[in-house]
């Protein structure tokens, strides 16, 4: 029994092992939350957004916890640097209760889309917040914050820079690509080619805010983006294509096949290399500070 | 198994007792484990209603009702299996193996992709939509096992059940490529066994079935028994086989589709179950099948306790929690030395 018992408790143990495997690298002490959090004013605010929390550093406040990114199970790359010492609260899908009551805030921030059925149990914890991100832009997101957290002087500050800096970088891109010329954005991503339309995160950003002229076909999609198959590449005439290649070793090589594909190098963008490889994240991130990220990122593409 | 009548009886009262203790424990640990770390006095108190506000915050609100939601979807999971397992007079007969499993994630995915924006509360839609395409597939898998005159034919219950199974994983593969990838993630942990429903409201849900269904089927334990001899001799035992069979199936699958409804398609329980309690208290419905519903809780207990604080802060379902304990477990019966 006991000799029979030897292999079965080791194959056990392997199986546990193999299914802790990958979990543990991101495992995060539950201590105490950061010193440099935001000063008394807005008190000790939990955000359950991530667009939320970059929108509150934008206006030069840290959070003293935040949810992470689904996909990444931790802080966006971009902002991560900004977000030392922050307690994580899960992610917007599956948030940490027991985290958010640990960390004793004085407000909560949610985002009505994922979080709104679980207001009251937020309001159980702390003062709620509740931010509907498809009322308005980005600029109205920032304002609202901003009036809960007393720093409406901030926020029209950033945006004042914003707007100036908008139209450095449209006019930069267009002495680059030429007055009327058409640009498309598109993602790759592991399953399909997507093009960007002109709805949040990339459309505003490009056709309304830079002031670029929509290539052929891209004003008709009016969501975040449609998914084409390669042939109809030639179809959208663009003289630049921006392109996102999403996370992850898969999306990257559909990248490269695309690239060595002769339809793609018969593309007249391609042919007068106007194709530019955006930092996805910034670009993908619809939050204040994800849109100037994402305008640093274009004045560096378009500069050399 | 020769062993008289009282001596199996009370074999099976100690090994309940032994598993009530055991089910008692893995509860007070689950009741213990969590972000913020409460001490089991504390727990005490606040069960007891002497709780801190925020103490009784976190029992009653966040670890309660999913324990409980646990406790209920083990117990009909594992009494489901071994009424399938019974009735078909196949010990490897589980909920999924009838297309139980895979037709409650195709309604799932049904529900994500094409009615997402349908009004009501999402937290009882998707129990729903789960509920109705588990009993969907049940349905189809008992109509094509039916032959006139005969009534459900066991083996061909099984051999239908993987074939159909087949078809609607496919059909919901086919579905969750199309899904944007929150939607997707959220459907995946769904797929792999995760308890979601952590609401009182799911709680409240999942009760009647399991208090009114689970006793229905321990008062039929002799039929059960009887299945076991063949059709024929049970028939001459004086057992209307194919209508208690057919209400006996309905029973389980009724029950296994709403626990799946609350714990996603969790595959292993219903099969491991009745085996373990097998085990403990022999062949006999009357003796095993509590023992079953008691297996079935202390495994997905554990495993959800598990899943949700080893590995944080991306817990891992705790279906993958109860396949990885019991994938080794079954090796283990294979290879163990044949009496």
């Amino acid at each position: 029994m006991l000799k029979k018992a030897v292999p079965f408790l080791s194959l056990l143990l392997a199986f546990i092992l193999l299914t802790a495997c990958g979990q543990n690298a991101a495992n995060e002490p539950a201590s105490s939350p950061s010193p440099s959090a935001s000063p008394a004013a807005a008190g000790r605010i939990a955000s359950m957004s991530i667009h939320i929390t970059n929108n509150l550093l934008a206006l030069g406040l840290t959070p003293a916890g935040s949810v992470v990114g689904g996909d990444v199970k931790d802080f966006l790359p971009h902002v991560k640097d900004r977000l030392e010492g922050v307690q994580k609260l899960g992610v917007v899908t599956e948030p940490d209760m027991e985290a958010v009551l640990a960390l004793k805030p004085d407000s909560i921030f949610i985002d009505e889309t994922y979080s709104g059925p679980d207001l009251a149990k937020f309001e159980q914890i702390a003062p709620t917040v509740s931010i509907n991100p498809d009322k308005g832009t980005w600029k109205d997101h920032l304002r609202e914050l901003a009036g809960h957290v007393g720093r409406q002087q901030q926020a029209e500050d950033f945006i004042l820079d914003y707007d100036k800096q908008k139209d450095e970088v449209g006019a930069l891109i267009k002495s680059r690509l030429g007055a009327d010329a058409k640009v498309m954005a598109v993602r790759m991503t592991a399953k399909e080619l997507r093009v960007m339309g002109m709805k949040r995160p990339v459309g505003p950003l490009l056709y309304d805010d830079l002031g670029l002229q929509p290539a052929d076909g891209v004003e008709k999609i009016d969501k975040a983006y449609e998914v084409i198959s390669q042939e109809v590449l030639p179809d959208f005439d663009a003289d630049a294509i921006l392109v996102i290649v999403s996370k992850g070793s898969e999306a990257k090589k559909n990248y490269g096949l695309l690239e060595s594909n002769p339809l793609w190098k018969s593309l007249k963008a391609v042919q007068n290399k106007h194709v530019y490889v955006l930092d996805g994240q910034k670009w993908l991130d619809y939050s204040s500070l994800g849109h100037k990220m994402a305008l640093d990122d274009a004045a560096k593409l378009f500069a050399e | 198994m020769g062993l008289p009548a009282d001596r199996r009886s009370r074999r099976a009262l100690l090994s309940g007792l032994g598993l009530l203790a055991l089910a008692a424990v893995a509860v007070a640990v689950s009741l213990n484990t969590g972000t913020i770390s409460l001490s089991p006095a504390a727990v005490w108190r606040t069960l007891a209603g002497g709780g801190t506000a925020e103490e009784s915050l976190i029992l009653f609100q966040y670890r309660l009702p999913r324990i409980l939601v646990t406790m209920l979807a083990g117990i009909g999971l594992g009494v489901a299996g071994a009424v399938f397992q019974g009735a078909s007079r196949n010990s490897l007969a589980d909920p999924g193996l009838l297309g139980i499993n895979a037709g409650a994630a195709l309604g799932l995915i049904v529900f994500v992709s094409f009615f997402r924006t349908m009004d009501g509360p999402v937290s009882l839609l998707i129990p729903a939509f789960a509920f109705i395409g588990g009993t969907a597939a049940a349905v189809l898998v008992f109509l094509l096992s039916y032959e006139r005159g005969r009534g459900l034919l066991p083996i061909q219950l099984i051999l239908t059940g993987i074939s159909i199974e087949a078809g609607l994983s496919a059909m919901t593969l086919f579905l969750s490529l199309r899904l944007d990838p929150d939607t997707y993630a959220f459907t995946a942990r769904w797929l792999a066994g995760s308890v979601w429903g952590r609401d009182w409201i799911h709680v409240w849900t999942l009760l009647p079935w399991i208090a009114v269904l689970v006793p229905c089927i321990y008062m039929a334990s002799r039929t059960l028994d009887s299945f076991s001899f063949g059709d024929d001799l049970a028939k001459g035992l004086g057992s209307r086989v194919g209508r208690s069979r057919l209400l006996l199936l309905a029973a389980a699958v009724a029950l296994s589709c709403a626990s799946a409804a609350m714990a996603g398609g969790i595959g292993f329980i219903g099969l491991a179950a009745p085996h373990i309690a097998r085990q403990l208290a022999g062949p006999r419905h009357r003796h095993f099948l509590p023992l079953t519903a008691l297996v079935g809780l202390v495994i997905l207990v554990c495993a959800d306790t598990i899943g949700r604080s080893l590995f944080q802060p991306s817990p891992v379902p705790a279906g993958v929690v109860a396949a990885a304990l019991g994938g080794p477990y079954f090796l283990y019966l294979l290879f163990r030395p044949k009496k």
